[in-house]
């Protein structure tokens, strides 16, 4: 009845009544659509559980198992959020993350135990060092306009010899047990460093999604030119976004060595590839198509239940590259194609 | 003669919701020049890109070369079999390698086993090419270092050579675009001496003056249809061509009052680029000024550098009193923003809107540090500003947050438009506001502008669309190479703002041609 009425006032305020709208599909099957593109991997996940439950029950759901996911990715969550910095503002590959990582991370034992400072200036030192590698990678690919991924190859290479060189090449362990206390304190039976990484990811999904300067990195990430030409200054965002890079990379270094007491140089560079399975596997969590903090952080625990439960049925050590390079190319392509879908 | 070098016919194209081509159909003789027409567009260039095997067509359309059809889409081997070669607008030549492998690109002969490109041969080939062309070129020299006819001369030798001689037909997608003048007659020599051995040439150009002068017949799109099918060239002078090319139903829009007040709002001092020399401009509050000449004479690149889009050498714009320098080595346009400065640029998707974020997110991109607090953006503001102007402009669908992409041209456009004006600015500089837009979005685009005036903005419209240019106007200043060379006011015309545009000469010429229009509009 009413909507009679209205249609005929409708008609008599405006000389252009608005078609109706084209037919959508039903409300039930939209709201199914988004979940399954938004929380398909958190599905996965709960299902790779499952069948891990089954098949080692007694062993998979334990304490013990539960402490070994969610422990011992700390490392892994500060160098994704580092990478996810650059990406975040369109610069696709900086693989020298992990190296910057790991060289951070062997300033600070060589500086405390062969050379007798004190951990806290070490630390700092530790943290001021991978963010000038950060700032040097900026001025790099920002200022002189040189290829991203050259430069931070380049760079990756040479910071694991330096770091080789000044560990002489060794293990180095002997720092002070209270240091240890940084990453190591329980908190409701996990490591306090494991909140750091909520916090970290939180807070920098805060800043992408509600900040001014995070939906300045957005459109810098999407379009350049458009973010340029609407007054934004890109260039300072994108030598910012190294710098930043750089300061998580050096933080998480720190407070993984207060983790393990010490560091051997070599280790770092397997880590490239779970940052960059679990950064791009996160395209495909929250928000389909674009990479973001939250879809990250869920990526890397998803990889390390994989993982953890893949060797807790008696596979060897491989499965870590198997299982990490098969979700990086997978995650790779769901991405691309919910990008193409979206763009 | 019976059979006809090209035919095309009942040839239709279709992009999402637009038809680029309607049921278009041509046909050429041996021997003959053809030249075609229109604005921009209205189909030329997709008609290429069929031809050329780009664009698959929409089915039911066919192409003929010398009777013989040709399938569909077009495959770059069979359109080479065919003799159908194509000359871009740049010409195509990779400036650092030689003659001869510019020319011989594609066909080069190699050693069987080696894989050695034999170079002996080919530049053979490329003299042989160029001389039977009556061509002297050192094959040896390197494109770049040519001269503008040279470098004609070389892309023309490189279209003909698989053609049997006077077989053939060769197209000339705005090729001469990158001639000088002078270069201009020894090019038109060279294409005669082909099309007196028979072979045929599409010529596709701008100039309508050279289209005139040179073409056996030609045809005119509009709107992506023939409205205009081979007509002898020699029944019809360039005012004729342009009133083909427009049409009658594109002044429909009517003219408003002009809204311009005494102040100044903007002026710019001494803007020089590579392309523009000493270039003045003063706009007065609610003025639209419309800045308009021939591609590459510099109208486009004043309009981009008095926004800070485009980095000049010389120049400062003054802005409600307030001085920027034109000249900096910064390319952000942050002060500009501020200082109210807002430029709608042609390309959407590329300088204007990032098509994989929302209509908001878009839309209030150049706010949101303003307007939001520097912890938090702020949701409220957003909601309204998007509101506001999806309801000015008629933004469809009106879903704050669907993806930019995944709206239609025009409405884009809108969102591109709104962006701007949400921010009330004092100068907008706009650059082809309904380019490839359907006619509602252009009569809302429009009216949007027009507000925006009646608001005390000063309006700069950078545009080779007469149509724009006089529905929207107070006056347009005519650039050519890089000048001012006329301006106009009072009751304006496309075909006036057309003539001056396209007619060739500047000065005195530019009444002639005003007259002429006149007549023609009276018939």
């Amino acid at each position: 009845m009413s909507t009679i009425r209205d249609e005929g006032l409708d008609t008599l305020a405006s000389a252009d009544p608005r078609p109706p709208a084209p037919g959508r599909p039903s409300p039930v099957a939209a709201v199914a659509r988004k979940l399954v593109s938004h929380y398909a991997v958190v599905g996965v996940w709960i299902a790779m559980i499952a069948v891990f439950a089954g098949a080692e029950p007694g062993v998979f759901f334990t304490g013990p198992t539960f402490q070994a996911i969610f422990g011992s990715q700390q490392a892994l969550v500060f160098l994704a959020l580092a990478l996810l910095c650059t990406i975040s503002v369109g610069e696709f590959v900086d693989l020298s993350v992990p190296a910057v990582f790991g060289f951070a991370a062997t300033i600070l034992p060589v500086l405390v135990v062969n050379h007798g400072w004190g951990v806290w200036p070490a630390a700092l030192v530790a943290v001021l060092g991978a963010v000038f590698v950060g700032a040097i990678n900026g001025f790099l690919v920002v200022v002189m306009g040189v290829n991203t991924i050259v430069v931070t190859l380049g760079m990756s290479t040479l910071l694991a010899g330096i770091s080789l060189w000044i560990s002489d090449m060794n293990t180095i362990s002997g720092l002070p047990t209270g240091f240890g206390k940084i990453a190591l304190t329980d908190v409701g039976g996990l490591p306090i460093s494991f909140y750091y990484g909520v916090v970290l990811a939180l807070g920098f999904a805060y800043v992408l999604g509600c900040t001014p300067l995070g939906r300045h990195m957005r459109f810098v990430g999407a379009n350049r030119e458009v973010s340029r030409l609407s007054g934004i200054r890109v260039n300072r965002i994108r030598f910012g976004s190294f710098v930043v890079a750089g300061a998580f990379a050096g933080v998480g270094a720190v407070i993984d060595v207060a983790a393990l007491g010490g560091f051997n140089a070599t280790t770092s560079s397997s880590l490239l590839l779970p940052v960059f399975a679990s950064v791009f596997l996160g395209t495909a969590v929250v928000e389909p198509g674009r990479f973001n903090p939250i879809g990250t952080f869920v990526g890397i625990y998803f990889l390390a239940t994989g993982i953890l439960g893949l060797q807790l049925l008696g596979l060897q050590d491989w499965v870590s590259d198997v299982f990490y390079g098969g979700v990086l190319v997978a995650a790779v392509t769901v991405a691309t194609v919910l990008r193409r879908r979206v763009g | 003669m019976t059979t006809r070098r090209l035919e095309v016919s009942g040839l239709s194209k279709t992009f999402g919701r637009t038809r680029a081509l309607r049921a278009v159909g041509l046909e050429i003789a041996p021997g003959e020049l053809h030249g075609l027409v229109g604005q921009n567009g209205c189909g030329k260039s997709t008609l290429v890109k069929i031809l050329t095997g780009v664009y698959s067509p929409d089915p039911g359309g066919s192409i003929a070369v010398d009777g013989r059809g040709l399938a569909l889409p077009v495959r770059p081997a069979a359109q080479r079999a065919a003799g159908v070669s194509v000359v871009h607008q740049n010409l195509g030549l990779v400036d650092d390698r030689t003659v001869w492998e510019n020319v011989r690109l594609g066909r080069y002969q190699a050693g069987r086993f080696t894989r050695r490109i034999n170079r002996k041969v080919e530049r053979a080939e490329a003299g042989r090419i160029l001389e039977g062309l009556g061509y002297r070129l050192d094959v040896d020299s390197p494109v770049g270092r040519l001269s503008a006819q040279d470098r004609a001369a070389v892309a023309i030798a490189r279209a003909v050579q698989d053609h049997r001689p006077g077989g053939g037909l060769v197209i000339f997608d705005e090729s001469t675009r990158a001639l000088g003048c002078a270069a201009r007659g020894r090019f038109f020599e060279l294409v005669r001496s082909l099309t007196a051995e028979g072979t045929s040439v599409l010529l596709i150009s701008h100039q309508l003056d050279e289209v005139v002068e040179t073409t056996d017949r030609v045809t005119v799109l509009r709107d992506g249809a023939v409205v205009e099918s081979a007509v002898e060239t020699r029944d019809v002078d360039e005012a004729a061509l342009t009133t083909m090319m427009l049409g009658r139903h594109l002044a429909s829009h009517g003219r408003a009052v002009s809204h311009a007040r005494g102040e100044q709002v903007a002026s710019v001092r001494g803007l020089a680029t590579d392309l523009v020399a000493d270039f003045d401009l003063e706009v007065r509050r609610g003025e639209i000024v419309g800045l308009t000449g021939l591609v590459g004479s510099g109208f486009v690149e004043a309009a981009e550098a008095m926004t800070g889009a485009r980095r000049a050498e010389a120049g400062t714009l003054t802005v409600d009193g307030r001085e920027l320098p034109l000249d900096r080595r910064r390319g952000c346009t942050e002060e500009f923003v501020r200082a109210g400065v807002a430029f709608v640029p042609e390309r959407r998707l590329e300088e204007g809107l990032a098509g994989e974020l929302s209509v908001t997110e878009n839309l209030t991109l150049p706010r949101v540090r303003g307007r939001g607090g520097r912890l938090r953006i702020g949701a409220e503001w957003q909601h309204a500003e998007t509101a506001a102007m999806i309801e000015r402009l008629d933004i469809r669908p009106p879903n704050p947050r669907a993806p930019v992409g995944t709206l239609s041209g025009g409405n884009q456009q809108k969102v591109l438009l709104g962006k701007w004006l949400a921010g009330e600015p004092k100068l907008l500089v706009l650059h082809e506001p309904t380019q490839a837009v359907d006619v509602g979005a252009r009569h809302d685009i429009i009216d949007a502008v027009r507000e925006a005036a009646r608001g005390g903005c000063g309006v700069v419209l950078a545009s080779i669309d007469p149509s724009d240019l006089a529905v929207l106007c107070d006056r347009v200043l005519v650039l050519r190479d890089g000048r001012v060379v006329g301006e106009l006011g009072g009751e304006l015309e496309p075909e006036t703002i057309a003539h001056a545009v396209f007619g060739g000469e500047s000065g005195p010429r530019q009444e002639n041609a005003m007259a002429d229009a006149e007549e023609v509009a009276r018939q």
